[in-house]
């Protein structure tokens, strides 16, 4: 096969677009180079190592090394195979089959049946086990082991992304053996079916895992093993990447990225993502019940100019629906501008001519949560809102005020499909109703979209639903961010996921130049 | 040096230690945040927290809570962190190892410098050289050490690109990258002892030189070497002791700044990760086993001090 | 008064530390009203602004200027780092004359229990007492005035003391005053003149060590300009924007040189010995 020159290749296949990109790579793909040690760095620390526990993006990439699910998530968001094959619904979309895989076994050599899948959705329903996973699913009612190798799952709702949401960060597979003799054995180690097996783990600083020569697929994973060492300070990872320490950063901020992406030898990586920061209100109490109060403030943000102070100009303009163009089926609704004169009016109809003082709460984790909460103080005043921000510790938000408050800053991944984020956040039985909106209509449209097939009918349906937002404002949401990364360009296969929390790192592979490392 | 003295040190030090566990386990314990609510953040249902309150004891009284944990403390063992599931001691321990690194580094410029400026600054009294380490000494004193740090990763780091600004190689892993990174926190610490000890050094060396001990050996006519070698600097030593084991103190706070500006994962750091995100047993471990150290240093200071002492008045 | 002045303008620390410390007392009363912009207005196309004729100290992440902030700032910084040294050396000083007055067993476990309590590093005591009260300016200043208390506890007992021995003190004990006259209005008023010099460096530490709770996010909140926080937020921006950082770290360097100064000073002239 004719050599093209790698890199000039991938800058005309980028320039070519998101679509172009996957349809040439494959052609254009050598056969990956097996072997070496790829050193990824994150950047927090990764405390939890049971992945029905897992919060926070870098420990989704280790427990995606260990572990598998039945379903994972394809870069564009749709479910495809991990430990089970194939799957078929009915038609009601009330009863979902997955065929397992055969001959899987477990990092301890005990194999993996359709038991420890029942029980591992088990563990995870159950609500002692506090699963992020436990909300996030799909509406589960039963889950059965026809036989060894096949499992059924009953819901209380028809749903027709089940497959996608089994792919969730947390619904992983563990021995059934293991859940009943206690989860806190899955803190220390790793039990799991997926491509690399755990050498050792010291939450703050480093994960070591090395192949699993028993993983289900033959060929992948192409690296013998991956390190992922914790940087909590982005000038030292983002330094440890440009000195050839490690290969990978699985996320740059918007403040450094400029300066790695030019870096020699270094390449920043970009996606659009639906990844969003935004102000909740609560719409359950004063003065937020107010559906013009809400409008008033939203008329005062200056979309473009949050763009560029929460994400140095590396997003997109939000129009307060949790969409952008990163989802399947958003609905590009009219851009809202800065209207101050409007936004006065609409204040004053509700009873505040005089203005209104409220205290806009932001958690210190992460910082931007506080950059945004500032900067809506500022664009705010001239309306006559006079914002207060309080910040408080991560935790302290947690227990106090998130899902409570009347008025706080919320940040979030994005979700594979748009029934996740509502589900998650607006609807009135949502997993975190931070808002209490509660909106009937919206709630019908969301409904009456997850049970739908039909793509063009289910495409009006939420951009129904998108519209009804767009009005009512339950939560600002003023900008989306791009997820930012960075690379070596030794490193091959890599591709920047826009969930944000899934990394695929058993597609990896070192090519030329790559160090050596034992 | 009585061995009733050094005994009296001890079990000031055990008392020490008692009043430091009862303050940070009273601190800890009143932490606004309920540390299952910490555990589970956003997936808490009351089930939930209920059972992970059961699990790590929250329901019993507090002063069973203490006793309980005092005595896995004597035991060595500080219980199992709320944010990771391991062990918390070991963690620490091995934090605090590459802390103790950062301070022994630091404690070696800061001699190998101190002394050296102090005894110039003192012979020449007045002059240009006491001037200079004057201006030095008092600029190390009045920055914090953010501040310090900060200007040094700029100039160093980022203008001159010298040295990398932040990060951790171990020693073990690279010897020469370790010790590269070590280099931009050694100096931050010791410029603040590096100030602080030359001037006590010259302000002692400045008193010795007057006394009459001192002109009366110049007037026997020794040389102004041996005055200054033999006699001043032996009894200028003696106060600069205490200063330093007084610095200690400082230093393990200064650390935890440094730490977590260079993201060096020490004792500090790990304290400040502790302390946000409300670990409880690994805040009072941290606490607890920074005090110890001080308490520690500040005894063997003691020791030193009458060691010597003895010796010069023999002399 | 005048001529301990005027024998601080004499000695080049004494008059450098007056000067420094004036300016700041000038930058305290006046700031905002020197400042050029409104310290909170921002301007999305001024972002990152090195200095320049229009902004003399730069911009900041939102486009604010700089100088208009540190002149703002001043008054978070100084005014509640003095407010803590004070509140820390009226306690330390009440717990080390009481200590003193009592003498004996008293007096040995108090100070043995105020060496156990010193041997937490006062950043360590501030951090904790902030996470356990809440982070804001205020609860930073209660902790630091906590964290002090100890310190000058100690210092006092040792003035207090000599004082304790004095002939005045032994003539009220005789004549029956009660101990909280004999503490409060014979042994306080004399121990004074000492504790104010040891106060005066100890605001330089103040200064400090409240910037370093602000820089660790657990002093001053946002968007307040209190430099040790200009600093801590700074950082994320520091290869956008060296600035940015520079300015805060050079304006708390000169505080706290200014107060070093100034109690050396005033400690040379009321103590002449060292």
């Amino acid at each position: 096969m004719p050599t093209v020159d790698r890199r000039s290749f991938l800058a005309a296949s980028a320039a070519l677009g998101g679509l172009a990109i996957s349809g040439l790579d494959v052609g254009a793909q050598t056969a990956p180079r097996r072997g070496g040690t790829l050193r990824v760095s994150v950047d927090q620390a990764v405390s939890k190592l049971n992945p029905l526990l897992t919060r926070v993006n870098p420990e989704y990439l280790v427990a995606e090394l260990l572990y598998s699910g039945l379903t994972r998530l394809a870069l564009d968001m749709s479910a495809e195979p991990d430990l089970a094959e194939s799957w078929t619904n009915s038609a009601d979309l009330l009863e979902w089959t997955f065929n397992l895989r055969k001959g899987v076994t477990f990092h301890d050599g005990s194999p993996c049946t359709a038991a420890d899948v029942v029980a591992s959705f088990e563990a995870i329903l159950d609500a002692k086990t506090a699963s992020p996973a436990r909300q996030n699913v799909g509406p589960i009612a039963k889950i059965a082991a026809k036989d060894d190798s096949t499992v059924v799952f009953t819901l209380s709702a028809p749903f027709a992304d089940l497959p996608v949401t089994l792919a969730y960060t947390n619904a992983k597979i563990v021995p059934a053996a293991v859940l009943k003799s206690g989860l806190e054995k899955l803190d220390r180690e790793a039990v799991g079916t997926g491509p690399f097996k755990l050498v050792s783990f010291e939450p703050e600083r480093q994960i070591v895992v090395t192949r699993n020569d028993a993983y289900y697929d033959k060929a992948r994973p192409y690296l013998d093993r991956v390190v992922v060492v914790v940087y909590p300070d982005s000038t030292a990872e983002g330094s440890a990447l440009i000195a050839g320490d490690t290969d990978l950063i699985s996320t740059v901020p918007p403040t450094e990225f400029a300066r790695i992406s030019k870096a020699s030898g270094v390449k920043g990586l970009r996606v659009a993502s639906g990844q969003f920061c935004n102000v909740n209100f609560g719409c359950d109490q004063k003065p937020f019940n107010d559906v013009r109060v809400r409008q008033a403030l939203a008329l005062t943000v200056d979309r473009n100019a949050m763009v560029d102070f929460v994400t140095e100009g590396l997003g997109t303009v939000g129009n307060d629906v949790p969409l952008n163009s990163a989802y399947r089926f958003f609905a590009d609704l009219p851009r809202k501008a800065p209207d101050l004169a409007k936004a006065k009016k609409l204040l004053a109809d509700a009873g505040y001519p005089n203005g209104l003082e409220v205290t806009l709460i932001a958690s210190d984790r992460p910082p931007l949560r506080t950059q945004l909460a500032v900067a809506l103080r500022e664009m705010a005043k001239p309306a006559g809102f006079t914002i207060n921000v309080q910040t408080m510790p991560h935790a302290t938000y947690l227990d106090q005020v998130w899902k409570k408050g009347s008025f706080y800053v919320g940040f979030y991944n994005m979700q594979p499909t748009a029934d996740a984020i509502f589900a998650l956040l607006y609807t009135s039985n949502a997993a975190w109703n931070e808002t209490r909106w509660n909106n009937a209509g919206f709630d019908k449209l969301v409904n009456e979209a997850r049970a739908t097939v039909d793509e063009a009918r289910r495409r009006d349906l939420y951009a129904q639903a998108q519209k009804l937002m767009h009005e009512e404002v339950p939560s600002i949401i003023p900008a989306f961010f791009d997820l930012l990364a960075a690379q070596r360009d030794w490193v091959e296969g890599y591709k920047l996921h826009p969930r944000g929390a899934v990394f695929r790192l058993d597609y990896v592979s070192l090519g030329a130049g790559a160090p050596k490392r034992g | 040096m009585s061995p009733a003295y050094v005994l009296k040190r001890i079990a000031l030090i055990c008392y020490t230690l008692f009043v430091v566990s009862l303050i940070v386990f009273a601190i800890t314990q009143i932490l606004p945040a309920d540390a299952a609510v910490m555990l589970l953040g956003e997936n808490a249902t009351q089930e939930a927290l209920a059972a992970v309150r059961e699990r790590l004891g929250l329901d019993a009284p507090l002063w069973q809570q203490y006793l309980h944990w005092l005595g896995g403390v004597v035991q060595g063992d500080f219980g199992t962190s709320m944010r990771t599931g391991q062990p918390v001691g070991p963690a620490l321990f091995e934090a605090l190892g590459r802390s103790l690194l950062l301070a022994l580094f630091s404690i070696l410029l800061m001699l190998a410098l101190a002394l050296p400026l102090g005894i110039v600054a003192a012979i020449r009294r007045g002059r240009i050289a006491d001037l200079v380490v004057g201006v030095i000494s008092y600029i190390g004193v009045s920055l914090p050490e953010f501040v310090t740090a900060t200007l040094l990763v700029l100039v160093l780091a980022d203008w001159l690109q010298w040295l990398p600004a932040t990060g951790y190689v171990p020693l073990t892993e690279n010897f020469g990258r370790g010790l590269l990174h070590l280099v931009l926190p050694v100096l931050t610490v010791s410029l603040i002892l590096i100030a602080h000890v030359s001037r006590m050094v010259r302000s002692e060396l400045v008193d010795v030189l007057h006394t009459d001990y001192i002109r009366a050996a110049r007037l026997k006519g020794l040389s102004n070497r041996t005055v200054l070698f033999k006699h001043g600097l032996r009894n200028a030593l003696l106060p600069t002791i205490t200063i330093v084991a007084l610095d200690i103190g400082y230093l393990l706070g200064g650390v935890i700044v440094v730490e977590e500006i260079f993201a060096l994962p020490g004792i500090g750091r790990q304290l400040i990760v502790a302390i946000q995100s409300r670990d409880l047993p690994s805040v009072q471990a941290g606490a607890l086993i920074m005090a110890t150290t001080y308490a520690i240093a500040n005894f063997l200071a003691d020791i030193a001090y009458a060691w010597l002492d003895r010796r010069i008045q023999y002399d | 008064m005048t001529e301990t002045f005027r024998r601080m303008l004499r000695s080049p620390q004494g008059a450098l530390g007056l000067l420094i410390v004036g300016l700041i007392l000038l930058v305290v009363i006046l700031g905002p009203a020197l400042a050029p912009y409104n310290p909170d207005t921002m301007a999305p196309l001024q972002r990152y602004k090195p200095p320049s004729a229009q902004f003399w100290l730069g911009t900041d992440q939102y486009g604010r200027d700089i100088l208009s902030r540190l002149l703002n700032g001043a008054r978070a910084t100084v005014v509640l780092a003095l407010i803590a040294t004070g509140l820390g050396t009226l306690a330390g000083a009440m717990i080390g004359t009481v200590s003193a007055y009592l003498g004996g067993r008293a007096d040995e476990a108090i100070m043995r229990t105020i060496d156990a309590v010193m041997s937490i590093p006062s950043l360590l005591m501030a951090l904790l007492i902030v996470n356990l009260l809440g982070k804001s300016s205020l609860n930073a200043v209660l902790a630091i005035a906590i964290a002090f208390t100890p310190g000058m506890a100690r210092v006092t007992r040792s003035v207090a003391l000599a004082v304790r021995k004095q002939d005045y003190v032994n003539a009220a004990i005789a004549r029956g005053e009660s101990a909280g006259f004999i503490v409060w209005r014979e042994m306080l008023p004399n121990v004074v003149a000492p504790i104010i010099v040891e106060m005066t460096i100890r605001v330089a530490f103040a200064v400090m060590l409240f910037a370093t709770l602000s820089f660790l996010g657990l002093g001053a909140q946002p968007p307040a300009s209190e430099w040790g926080l200009m600093v801590a937020e700074a950082r994320r921006f520091m290869h956008l924007s060296p600035w940015m950082i520079l300015w805060p770290s050079l304006a708390v360097a000169l505080v706290a040189i200014g107060f070093n100064l100034l109690g050396d000073g005033l400690r040379d002239v009321l103590n002449p010995r060292t």
